[in-house]
């Protein structure tokens, strides 16, 4: 801020706590409920009442509350630490001497760092998302696109730890949970008509897990309290994870007992997949992604089919809570007003860009 | 009206008999509830009820249930419409009917209850009704009331609960908030106001036209409820037939439980869906715009369901509004994205706009297409007091405007300050009610944790007590050190308010209640208004005063929206009043009532000046009420005439009758700061006033603090008329060194001198 930030010139009194008129003893109000019994310093009321316990700084003086003339959010400080850097170092070393343990400065010194990389990049480079395109589990899934899958680059999973643990096994979970159910039904029709059997199970399977999971959270929540909710999810979430994977495990198997055409599998794992995308794109919480991914996309759409929408949300955690936005809930974008602005803006960069365009625009033979 | 003055009567009966028990047994001569007598032989009206074969505070829910399905209402013999058994059924289906058996087992057990459930859990609605099942009114002649803590849901419950039963609103089942009351003779079941309540134990310290209290909404703890649970405590112990309920929506009942004497506690769980918690994991830099953003993510990537989103005041509010809509539309320009309407609510909006949160979220665009829905935008008034159904995301900044009081400075302002942890798991449940729903929280889980306060802090701890303490001394509360309220105020704050009274003359010097003070607690208003307004015939402008006293006691009549500041302001000048914004008051008064005589529509007449018709509507209601109080107390109604050269002048030397503690005077000369007389704060005047001349002495009728310190609605005095008509306040011995002291003494001289020219000459 320093030079440039708007000034707030205030006059102040001489006294503007009025001070003189809290230590006069000699006013009416005083004076009377003195006579009544009171003595300085003690709570109105009943003395010794049952309910005293509850009792707190606003019952002896009246409350102070600091004045907010600005949208800062809560929690929020005017200079957020993105300037004094050398602070955070200061804020560890207090820390140290206040005998914090060394895991919990650790912790907070990663969590600084974090921040300041995910500040950098978001500011400077701006956050690129991928989209996930499924797992790789032993050689059984190869037909599903590699590149992709080996690179969990999410910017999420560095940003929230709690999330970033999970974030890993997750596709498995949720995808060997669907082909479970898919198989199952699979196999009680094998002999029948495969291709109309297919489309139903699949069908199904959507509903089945999806339900599962709602059950599932449900009946977690109704367990927790909201302290500690967060942690938990995670466990229980690992614990989930595990189930499945043994069933993954006794799928495969099941699998490759039935060894069914390639062809026809491959079909399926489109659809699934397809599928998959679509609900997660519908139901997910917004994992991190910031305005300008938005904005990315909405621009894609323009130019492609609407199920390149679908495709490009990004996929969803199973339930666990991810917090919404990137590190920085506000990204560095200026106000939603300019949204549109940032768009044209963004255009014309774009063409400047473009040195072929600009040739044009100024009439430049080559 | 008419039982207005039946409560007056019956209340003076009982004033006469300071034993309780005899008040008790008064109650049978008691001529507004003479109707009773011939209760007994009730079978006159021609009817036999199922009621006649329970017993008092001896029946069961199946024998109340019996009741209710009966084909003939039990308390009124008329047959039951079919609308009565539709309600009746959903009425079977809400959670609090589980535990009618429960309730009854532990009401016939206990003096004082204390009962928690949720919004929607039918509270409100249902307890009463079974409390009613069980007293039996029509036997003992008694009433039930159910105190609300707004006028508005008084008013709804008691229609709803009158067709519940089957009644007509106004007969067996009334309500009565502050200037309206609509309860009969036959009335047995009564809503209203814990305003009105307290109102009307002015007169009848022991509540005896009551057979059971139930307090609800009492985890707001609003000022009103909090004196009447330290009175209904006292109440308790000299009236061991008086029941009590105390309801809560909050779990933290222990609070209540020990405050009264331990007392039994019955919960009934809510209807409520879990909800998914979100923080952010840094805080925000501007609240109100991660909260758009959040809203349109929100619309972009979540399934169906409505969106509620908290803010802190109507311009912020209307602000977000217009940015959601901006950006919604040019995301379905963009995307195939579902439509989104957004509405505002706000205390001030006009109730028609109001309702339309109730409306349906919009149909998808195109058949097939993405749903729509809706979001709304409020205050925290959609905390709890609204049921809106269909909300499933709620965004929660965090903040909320809270009013809060300063005694040392005496400025009561409304400020945003961060909220409660209670308050924003109230918010967060607001996403609960129709099915699992997620909230977002703009802060991070370490600042909901650290940053935030437990409890919100009771009302008693945040207002002006000056007309609480004046209620308390008419209810007859002596020491009031030793009062037993939950929350015991700040000593400062209730100093404060006795040496405000003791100026007024409200209270004498040993702090017993004059009979101005009494005359004043008469009146609905703030005792520096009421002085105001019984002293007004002494200055020959108590109409007038009228008039100011009513448009001060609503909201700001003048409009002045943002695409017409410029007109607004313009049309604002032709009221104007050189001397100050109380007259130009007075004359946009006038001047509507002039358009509403001659016969103009008087809507389009308000559009066209900026003035709000809804307000100044409220203002000629309230002014008829206070007028008919005015009367039962003889003050005189008198005007000079117009022409009168001293017809503005009178007026604002009444207006200091009431606020000679509300002056401010300009620090020097060519100077737009001005020093608060006593307290001395530096003040600005509101850049709303009429005022263009720079006056050294000016009256105020409010501080408000915003980013700087601003008096509003302003009126140039004399400093003579200070010294004349508050000698006690403006003694200059007691008076501190300073600009105010010296200019006051000059004036004094030159009062003397004057004087003794007269003599000499």
């Amino acid at each position: 801020m320093g030079l440039a930030a708007a000034k707030n010139k205030r006059k102040l009194g001489t006294d503007p706590n009025n001070t003189r008129w809290s230590r006069n003893t000699d006013t009416f109000g005083q004076k009377l409920l003195r006579a009544q019994g009171w003595e300085p310093g003690q709570y109105l009321g009943v003395q010794n009442a049952p309910h005293a316990e509850w009792h707190t700084k606003a019952n002896t003086t009246h409350i102070q509350v600091t004045l907010k003339d600005d949208n800062l959010g809560l929690g929020a400080k005017r200079n957020n630490g993105n300037e004094c850097t050398g602070l955070d170092a200061f804020q560890l070393l207090l820390g140290r001497l206040n005998g914090k343990s060394e895991d919990v400065l650790e912790a907070e010194k990663q969590a600084i760092e974090e921040a300041k990389i995910g500040r950098y990049l978001a500011s400077k480079i701006g956050t690129i998302r991928f989209v996930k395109g499924g797992w790789l589990v032993g050689d059984q899934l190869t037909e599903t696109p590699v590149e992709e899958t080996e690179k969990p680059l999410e910017t999420a999973a560095t940003e929230f730890s709690t999330s970033s643990d999970e974030e890993a096994p997750d596709p498995v979970s949720k995808k060997s949970k669907k082909r479970k159910a898919g198989d199952t039904t699979q196999e009680d029709n094998e002999k029948s008509k495969r291709r109309k059997t297919d489309e139903v199970s699949s069908g199904n399977e959507g509903v089945l897990s999806r339900h599962k999971k709602k059950t599932s959270r449900k009946h977690r929540k109704e367990i927790e309290d909201n302290e500690s909710q967060r942690e938990k999810e995670a466990t229980s979430a690992s614990e989930d994870e595990v189930d499945t994977a043994v069933l993954n495990h006794k799928n495969a198997k099941k699998e490759r007992k039935e060894k069914r055409a390639r062809g026809r599998e491959e079909k399926k794992e489109k659809k699934e997949k397809r599928r998959r995308e679509k609900t997660s794109s519908g139901s997910g919480p917004e994992t991190g992604e910031s305005k300008r991914e938005k904005k990315r996309r909405k621009d894609r759409d323009l130019t492609s089919a609407g199920e390149d929408l679908t495709e490009a949300s990004p996929p969803v955690g199973s339930g666990a809570s991810t917090p919404i936005g990137s590190g920085y809930s506000t990204p560095v974008l200026g106000p939603a007003r300019f949204l549109s602005r940032q768009r044209f803006i963004a255009q014309k960069r774009m063409a400047f860009a473009d040195t072929a365009a600009l040739n044009q625009i100024f009439m430049i033979k080559s | 009206m008419m039982a207005d003055k039946g409560i007056k009567r019956s209340s003076m009966d009982n004033e006469s008999s300071s034993d309780p028990k005899r008040a008790k047994t008064d109650a049978k001569y008691n001529k507004y509830l003479a109707h009773y007598d011939d209760n007994d032989a009730q079978n006159g009206n021609g009817f036999s009820s199922p009621l006649d074969q329970l017993q008092r505070h001896k029946t069961t829910a199946e024998q109340a249930a019996k009741c209710e399905d009966s084909d003939l209402n039990p308390w009124t013999g008329q047959p039951h419409s079919q609308q009565y058994f539709n309600i009746l059924q959903t009425r079977r289906n809400l959670p609090v009917c589980q535990q009618r058996k429960e309730f009854l087992e532990m009401y016939h057990k206990t003096q004082i209850l204390v009962f928690v459930g949720e919004t929607g859990s039918g509270k409100t609605t249902q307890i009463p009704q079974y409390v009613l099942y069980d007293e039996l009114p029509h036997q003992t002649g008694k009433l039930i009331a159910c105190t609300q803590p707004r006028r508005v849901a008084a008013m709804s419950v008691a229609q709803r609960v009158a067709n519940e039963l089957d009644v007509e609103l106004g007969q067996e089942v009334g309500y009565s908030i502050r200037f309206e009351n609509k309860t009969g003779p036959k009335t047995m079941l009564k809503y209203m106001t814990d305003g009105q309540l307290l109102r009307e134990s002015m007169h009848d310290h022991e509540m005896s036209r009551y057979s059971t209290i139930i307090l609800d909404e009492a985890h707001e703890r609003t000022l009103a409820t909090d004196i009447l649970m330290a009175l209904l405590k006292q109440i308790a112990e000299r009236r061991k037939d008086l029941k009590i309920i105390v309801m809560s929506a909050t779990l933290d009942a222990q609070k209540f439980q020990t405050y009264f004497f331990g007392a039994p506690l019955l919960a009934v769980p809510g209807r409520t869906h879990p909800v998914e918690i979100f923080y952010t994991p840094e805080p925000e830099r501007d609240y109100v715009e991660a909260a758009v953003r959040t809203v349109l993510q929100i619309h972009a990537t979540e399934p169906e369901g409505d969106v509620l989103l908290f803010l802190t005041g109507e311009e912020e509010i209307e602000d977000a509004c217009r940015r959601i809509n901006l950006e919604v539309d040019d995301m379905i320009q963009e995307s195939d994205a579902g439509p989104m309407r957004v509405y505002p609510l706000y205390g001030t909006l006009p109730p028609a706009q109001q309702q339309r949160i109730f409306d349906k979220a919009p149909e998808p665009l195109r058949k097939g297409g993405r749903p729509g829905r809706k979001c709304i935008v409020a205050t925290n008034i959609a905390e709890t007091s609204l049921t809106i159904d269909g909300i499933v995301y709620v965004v929660d900044p965090g903040f909320s405007k809270q009013k809060i009081y300063n005694p040392r400075s005496r400025v009561e302002s409304l400020l945003v300050s961060p909220i409660s942890k209670a308050s924003a798991q109230q918010r967060a449940g607001r996403a609960g009610r129709t099915r699992p729903g997620k909230c977002f929280r703009l802060y991070t889980e370490k600042a909901f944790k650290k940053e935030l306060i437990e409890q919100t802090y009771p009302e008693i701890l945040r207002s002006n007590l000056a007309n609480t303490v004046l209620e308390l001394k008419k209810l007859g509360v002596e020491d009031l050190v030793h009062f037993d309220l939950m929350d015991p105020p700040a000593p400062e704050t209730m100093m404060r308010a006795l040496e405000e009274l003791n100026y007024l003359a409200c209270l004498d010097d040993d702090g017993e209640l004059t009979e101005l003070g009494s005359r004043a607690s008469e009146f609905p208003l703030d005792p520096a208004l009421a002085v105001m307004l019984i002293s007004s015939p002494e200055f020959y402008c108590s109409n007038e005063i009228l008039s100011i006293t009513s448009l001060l006691s609503v909201p700001s009549i003048w409009v002045r929206p943002n695409n017409a500041r410029k007109r607004a302001d313009e049309m604002k000048q032709q009221f104007a009043h050189p001397d100050g914004d109380h007259l130009t008051l007075l004359n946009a008064y006038h001047a509507f009532k002039g358009a509403e005589q001659s016969g103009a529509d008087v809507k389009q007449w308000c559009h066209e000046h900026f003035l709000s018709p809804r307000h100044l509507m409220s203002a000629d209601n309230v002014r008829a009420q206070l007028k008919r109080i005015m009367e039962t107390h003889d003050i005189e109604l008198i005007s000079t005439p117009f022409q009168d050269k001293n017809y503005y002048t009178n007026i604002r030397r009444a207006l200091l009758a009431g606020f000679f503690m509300q002056i401010a005077m300009r620090e020097s000369s060519n100077s737009k700061v001005y020093k608060t007389v006593k307290d001395d704060q530096l003040v600005m005047i509101h850049p709303s006033t009429v005022i263009t001349s720079p006056y050294d002495w000016v009256v105020y009728n409010e501080f408000v603090l915003t980013t700087k310190q601003y008096v509003r609605t302003v009126t140039n005095i004399r400093p003579e008329w200070l010294l004349e008509i508050a000698p006690v306040y403006y003694d200059l011995e007691a008076f501190d060194k300073g600009e105010i002291k010296s200019a006051l003494t000059r004036i004094t001289d030159k009062i003397r001198r004057r004087q003794a020219m007269k003599g000499g000459a």
